[in-house]
């Protein structure tokens, strides 16, 4: 019983302590994210993706700036993420399928709004 | 800028929620003239820090206001729309696409406290449902304080709520405002609405609103279904623990045109695995099959919203000694339960809405339901059906300004109970008209007063009034005081209700004829939230009191016998409730709740003699402990929840001297059941189109030693299983993933 609960609390202070880890590495990466709807889904898919910590896209220059752990993930597979999402990174084409998927709003014929 | 309020007011849906809260969708055009949901769209009070957002499917509730009545709402990429705010409680507000981009905020809530409803409601959203991977409602509650589930016996499986010291029968359960849970189908009723389906759940503490009825005597629970014009095209649930349990759901939406959509909400669930980890013989979980569907059909224009459907259910279970085969049911090869329930349901709501008179609203409640059930206990059966009808017409309006409103309707209530047990054959047709009206006085939503009044004809037992008021002052923003009272009635269902105490040898004995049960409910409540530095935080205390003019008596002190009677005497239960919520860090929530019970009923005794007793089955102490953490798009979930249920009291259980008087009930030693712990923890990752959720129950392994008393000899006298006290069942892991189509 209160092994099961020392277990709980040992898992909760492990999550604390994984999340204040140092050495952990930033990258910025220009997308294509059109509008608020696209920085939803690029944040979000991002910050399921393994070994991401943080993601944060600015729309002014769609810059989205990736706070994650090089033992986990790379540059080369944060941006994979995002043009299988449907976007452009740093100039590299986006999937065209998931392109396609995307509302009509978030697709990048779209003109800025 | 094009501004469409359409339907103010779906009062349907909120009827039972005060007008005190606003909820409503945030749209945006879409091509061909459909409305797809905004996520995450800013609600908030012009001038103040009041704000909320939209969550999956579009919805907000947002709170009133004392400082304005405009509403603004925001999303980037759209035009701000403002809004004054009448009497209307729920919106559908349409977004423009916009040039100007602004910052959006998303926060969401777990559970939460309706801060200015008169009526003490808690509201359990779907976060909260997910961190119990709940399978069905009797599931729902495990991390709510005001409300706890228990076995009623040791071997149909059957679950029992209770709130303020009283069993669920006493709980007006509703689905969608329709009564729900009632009559023969308060047996198995918790597990015949999975969890997938439920979109969130309003636990309302004390006397009810008399819109609904007049069966709320301790509180009442509402439970909204995920709805046919839900963002999620598709959610699919499975489900598999270390029973041998597994469980399908599948939910489909379907938007047909600008105006219809459809929707279907599935499962399927089973288990077949023999069970006996406590050796004494018997299954220690019923072998069990269930299907269950609904298929409903919205149609919403500014003018009109109306829903109909269908619900169908089929459940199979079987349990007993653990070489029991059907075959041998009706023998005395080998004790055997057997439980088959055929439900079927239709249901319908209309509501006229007036898009200019915001807070007018006409509406109407139609449910039509039958209810079978074949079910044995070794070798005595019981069958037993019920056909309801039910219709509801409100209208809702204002007298002069919005300070004054009202609702006032009519309503019919039809039910035909047929039911035999061995020989013994129960039936009834009740045929209940009636008419009821509620004032709402508002002052500026610091005091709220609401006076309702019924009367209802019932063809059995004649008029009958139930008048219940509500108030609630808000002393200052942070501190709500509420109080009610009320009137309770309802015709109780002695074997549908004490089912679980059917498997026993016990013989079942009724002294009387059952008088409807009649009882008042008085409570008041303190909500303060608070700041510890930059840590928010909720306390709430709460004390009702439930008295009994009547009460149906099961009187289970001598093992040889149930007897059922009315109360000849005082009956009443007390409960004190406090509760702390904090949250000390973003995405981390801690909750502590002490509860406390005073439950007592008088039995007869021999010679005449009345004793109060502390009812049994009842702990006088609980104990809740939640914590919960989750990191940013919730990624990574964490909930845990410890609780600690103290001593019950338990009935006589030891050898009869045959000489004894055979009269009623005599004064026989009780014994105490001891308290114990549970404790249930769950992790879910989150991935972008499905998660995926390990979790387990009864984490401390504790198991009632013998649940089942003098299991050896099923056919003999001491034979009783509806002694379960604690969990009959150890240790439980399950896991299972959800995956999400949204549209």
């Amino acid at each position: 019983m209160k092994k099961k609960l020392f277990f709980l609390i040992a898992a909760m202070i492990v999550t604390f302590s994984v999340a204040i880890a140092d050495g952990d590495k930033v990258v910025k990466i220009k997308t294509t994210a059109v509008c608020e709807m696209c920085k939803a889904r690029i944040e979000r898919t991002l910050g399921l993706s393994k070994g991401v910590k943080e993601s944060n896209l600015d729309l002014k220059d769609k810059v989205v700036t990736v706070k994650y752990n090089p033992g986990k993930t790379t540059e080369e597979a944060i941006r994979a993420t995002i043009i299988n999402t449907g976007y452009d990174a740093d100039g590299q084409l986006a999937n065209q399928k998931a392109h396609d998927k995307l509302p009509s709003c978030c697709k990048k014929t779209v003109a800025p709004h | 800028m094009t501004k469409y309020l359409t339907g103010g007011f779906f009062f349907l849906i909120s009827l039972s929620l005060s007008a005190q809260r606003i909820t409503g969708s945030v749209n945006e055009q879409a091509a061909g003239a459909a409305l797809k949901p905004i996520t995450g769209a800013n609600v908030y009070w012009s001038g103040t820090s009041h704000a909320t957002a939209t969550d999956t499917a579009g919805r907000f509730s947002i709170p009133r206001v004392t400082q304005t009545n405009l509403l603004i709402v925001s999303f980037v990429g759209f035009q701000n729309d403002t809004i004054k705010i009448g009497q209307e409680s729920d919106l559908q507000i349409v977004l423009r696409a916009d040039q100007a981009l602004k910052e959006v905020v998303v926060r969401g809530n777990a559970n939460a406290i309706d801060r200015l409803s008169p009526h003490q409601t808690e509201i359990i959203t779907t976060r909260a449902l997910a961190k119990a991977a709940c399978c069905n409602l009797s599931e729902s509650f495990e991390t709510n304080a005001s409300v706890s589930v228990s076995y009623s016996d040791a071997v149909t499986g059957s679950k029992q709520i209770q709130m303020l010291g009283l069993s669920g029968t006493y709980i007006q359960t509703n689905v969608e405002n329709i009564p729900g849970l009632r009559g023969l189908a308060s047996t198995f009723g918790l597990n015949f609405i999975p969890g997938t389906w439920i979109q969130s759940i309003d636990v309302g503490k004390g006397a009810g609103s008399v819109v609904n009825g007049y069966e709320s005597m301790t509180g009442q629970i509402n439970i909204e279904l995920q709805k046919p014009d839900t963002h999620d095209k598709l959610y699919l649930n499975t489900y598999v623990n270390s029973f041998g349990r597994g469980e399908v759901n599948l939910n489909l939406a379907h938007q047909l045109s600008e105006k219809w959509s459809t929707g279907l909400l599935t499962h399927a669930s089973t288990l077949q695995n023999r069970i006996d980890k406590n050796k004494d013989g018997f299954l220690d979980l019923p072998l069990y099959t269930q299907f269950n569907g609904i298929n409903r059909w919205k149609y919403q224009s500014q003018k009109m919203m109306a829903q109909f459907g269908v619900k169908a259910l089929y459940e199979d279970r079987l349990g007993g000694q653990k070489d029991f085969r059907p075959e041998m049911k009706g023998t005395l090869q080998s004790y055997g339960f057997g439980s088959r329930v055929n439900r079927y349901e239709f249901f319908s709501k209309i509501a006229r809405l007036f898009p200019d008179k915001p807070y007018k609203g006409l509406g109407f409640i139609m449910n039509a339901s039958l209810h079978d059930s074949k079910s044995y206990f070794g070798i005595n059966n019981y069958n037993g059906r019920q056909e309801t009808l039910y219709g509801n017409l409100i209208y809702q309006s204002i007298i002069g300004s919005t300070n004054h409103s009202y609702k006032a309707g009519i309503s019919y209530l039809y039910d035909h109970y047929d039911e035999l047990y061995r020989h013994f054959s129960l039936k009834r047709k009740e045929s209940v008209p009636g008419a009821f009206f509620e004032y709402t006085f508002n002052h500026l939503d610091k005091f709220v007063a609401v006076a309702g009044g019924r009367v209802d004809f019932h063809n059995l037992y004649g008029t009958q009034w139930t008048p219940r008021l509500h108030l609630k002052y808000s002393l200052t923003d942070q501190t709500t005081l509420r109080a009610s009272a009320g009137k309770g009635f309802r015709v109780a269902n002695p074997l549908a209700e004490y089912y679980g105490n059917l498997v026993s040898s016990r013989l079942v004995v009724f002294t009387e004829a059952i008088r409807p049960e009649i009882s008042w409910n008085y409570g008041a409540s303190l909500t303060q939230e608070y700041k510890l530095g930059e840590m928010n935080g909720t306390l709430v205390v709460d004390y009702y009191r439930t008295n009994f003019e009547n009460q149906l008596v099961a009187d289970l002190e001598d093992p040889r016998y149930i007897y059922f009677y009315n109360l000849n005497g005082k009956a009443f239960a007390n409960s004190f409730q406090a509760e702390v919520n904090l949250t000390p860090i973003k995405r981390f929530d801690l909750k502590l709740a002490y509860r406390l019970f005073d439950v007592k009923q008088t039995l007869n005794g021999a010679n005449d003699r009345n004793i109060l007793e502390q009812k049994m089955m009842v702990s006088r102490d609980r104990v809740l402990f939640n914590a919960g953490y989750a990191l940013p798009y919730d990624k990574w979930k964490f909930d845990g929840t410890l609780q600690w249920n103290g001593k019950k009291r338990l009935p006589y259980m030891g050898p009869v001297d045959e000489h004894m008087d055979h009269g009623l009930t005599m004064e026989m030693p009780s014994t105490m059941a001891p308290s114990f712990f549970n404790l249930n923890a769950q992790i879910t990752r989150t991935f972008p189109k499905w998660d995926i959720y390990l979790g387990g129950e009864n984490l401390a392994n504790f198991r009632q030693k013998n649940p089942i008393m003098n299991a050896e000899n099923p056919f003999q006298q001491g034979f009783d299983a509806g002694m379960a006290w604690g969990p009959v069942t150890g240790r439980m892991i399950y896991a299972g993933m959800r995956y999400k189509i949204v549209r």
